[in-house]
């Protein structure tokens, strides 16, 4: 197997003495789906946050492509392709949804005072034009001028996914984008997040609706009170017994 | 235009450039309570230089700019990383030091201050203000305005946007100490006499007020409010002892009925700026509307 594009090795983070993560080790290959799955409380969502930045391991080492990032802040990451999402949504709500992809593209564009200039540049023009298409894509665009916080929240949902998009992610964290999605919005995201694995980005999906999982994931990791408990094929993992009956309580 | 007229003039333009100063620190969301060290920092550089050195105003105004930008730079890289509590204490305090500081140095005549200042006119205040337009029409529309909004709605999301959040918040509140500064600097050679005391809290807390009463939204709300502000105690002056006591209930009654200040639209609603009040005479019930 190549060099995996994400890797966490050793990974361990205390909360005030409670283990959040103990000892994880996760390798996620380029252009794959992977799943973390677990109950609450299980160090998902940590496990996100020490990808992103937003949380510091107390040790272990994270790695992109084969660079340390482990200290780098959550913005010094987003030019180098780790971009997420949240599980409760955050969006820029007093601004519109055009204006919530533009500054997704924050790290790609001409953001000082050189942007103040009254005249577009062509690279500024592309960019505008691409959030236009991702727009499109997401299907807001008769929503582009409205504010963020009045659309529907299957539609912020979507918005949020494409904000973080914009920043052309090399990973893409997703921490339970089916949450709160009703059937149809839940049965529309499996195509998409398939879709950016077509396109080459590798997608960590922290979810709790395993028909999700079960149907985009290349590669599910088990989680229970922060120890990684199982991982594979997801067929094969979700399936096992003890994962059924112990954790997923299905 | 009679003396008085002019006078009046120069006092709410320098009051403007106050507001339209502050709103750039607000834009990001950061609210200082030390505004007016810069105004006074800005207001004691330029009268050094003209007095002292003989400096041309217009060139002393810039010098002021700068110095007012460095200790705003300063002050921001220690107050913005922390909570928007401590932003407020340290800009707070920074001032009163600022304050204690100038009493306490005699070169600019400690607490009787400096005499003497000349220069500040109608069109010197207008052409600054225009240019401060200028570069917040252009800064709204850009990317960086863009960074500054979405840092004040929300830093968690900016962060995960690739937000520098620091240094853009940082770049701000400098820009806004220059444009203070500058004020300061326009305000000292239009008294002709200034004195620590002149900077004191009242003053950051006026300058707070021209904002949040116009409304922090959009910048013109921040110089309406400071024009009407400017002009409600020259115009009511015959309220004589009763006027802190209108100014404080019209005050208050604002913040109740419109708590987004003068211009600007609620969080829950939606509309146009300047046509609000469309919806309260004509639809009524679409205020507070959502959709979802």
């Amino acid at each position: 197997m190549a060099d995996p594009l994400l890797r966490l090795s050793g990974v361990r983070k205390r909360f005030q003495g409670v283990e959040a993560l103990g000892d994880i080790d996760l390798s996620v290959a380029e252009g794959t789906i992977h799943g973390i799955v677990g109950p609450n409380g299980a160090g998902k969502t940590t496990l996100l946050n020490v990808v992103s930045g937003y949380v510091l391991p107390d040790s272990g080492r994270v790695e992109l492509a084969g660079r340390d990032i482990t200290r780098l802040t959550p913005q010094a990451r987003v030019p180098l392709g780790v971009v997420r999402t949240f599980q409760n949504i955050r969006l820029y709500g007093g601004l519109s949804v055009l204006e919530n992809i533009l500054i997704g593209q924050h790290s790609r564009a001409h953001t000082g005072l050189l942007s103040l200039l009254p005249f577009r540049t062509a690279s500024d023009r592309r960019l505008r034009e691409e959030a236009r298409e991702a727009l499109d894509m997401f299907e807001l665009t008769p929503y582009r001028r409205r504010r963020a916080a009045e659309l529907p929240y299957g539609l912020q949902k979507q918005l949020e996914m494409a904000r973080a998009l914009a920043a052309r992610p090399k990973v893409l964290l997703l921490d339970e984008p089916a949450a709160g999605m009703t059937a149809d919005g839940r049965a529309a995201l499996v195509p998409r997040v398939r879709e950016l694995r077509d396109h080459g980005i590798s997608v960590v999906i922290v979810e709790h609706d395993m028909d999700v999982i079960a149907k985009v994931c290349d590669h599910v990791t088990v989680l229970n009170f922060g120890r990684k408990l199982i991982e594979g094929v997801p067929d094969e993992v979700l399936a096992s017994d003890e994962v059924r009956t112990a954790y997923l309580g299905t | 235009m009679s003396p008085y007229t002019e006078s009046i003039v120069l006092q709410v333009g320098i009051n403007v450039l106050l507001a339209l100063g502050y709103w750039i620190a607000v834009s990001t969301g950061k609210y200082s309570f030390g505004h007016a060290a810069f105004m006074c920092i800005g207001a004691y550089t330029a009268s050094i230089l003209t007095l002292n050195f003989g400096w041309s105003l217009p060139v002393a105004m810039l010098a002021s700019a700068v110095t007012a930008a460095a200790a705003g730079a300063l002050i921001g890289w220690m107050a913005l990383r922390l909570s928007l509590l401590y932003l407020a204490i340290i800009t707070f305090v920074f001032a009163q030091l600022v304050e204690v500081l100038i009493s306490e140095w005699d070169y600019v005549g400690g607490a009787s201050g400096m005499v003497g200042m000349t220069g500040t006119t109608v069109p010197l205040v207008l052409t600054c203000i225009a240019i401060v337009v200028v570069y917040l029409v252009l800064l709204t529309r850009s990317r960086l305005g863009l960074a500054y909004a979405a840092i004040r709605e929300d830093e968690q999301a900016a962060m995960a946007s690739g937000l520098r959040i620091t240094l853009i918040a940082v770049g701000a509140f400098a820009t806004s100490a220059a444009v203070t500064g500058i004020a300061g600097a326009l305000a000292a050679h239009q008294l002709m006499i200034i004195t620590p005391s002149l900077f004191g809290p009242q003053q950051a807390l006026l300058i707070i007020l021209y904002c949040v009463f116009g409304g922090v939204q959009y910048f013109w709300g921040a110089a309406l409010g400071a024009i009407v502000l400017s002009l409600l105690p020259i115009y009511f002056d015959w309220l004589s002892d009763w006027y802190m006591i209108v100014y404080g209930l019209l005050f208050v009654a604002l913040m109740v009925v419109r708590p987004q200040g003068l211009i600007g639209r609620s969080r829950g609603g939606r509309g146009r700026p300047l046509l609000y009040w469309q919806r309260w005479v004509a639809h009524p019930q679409r205020e507070g509307e959502t959709v979802g």
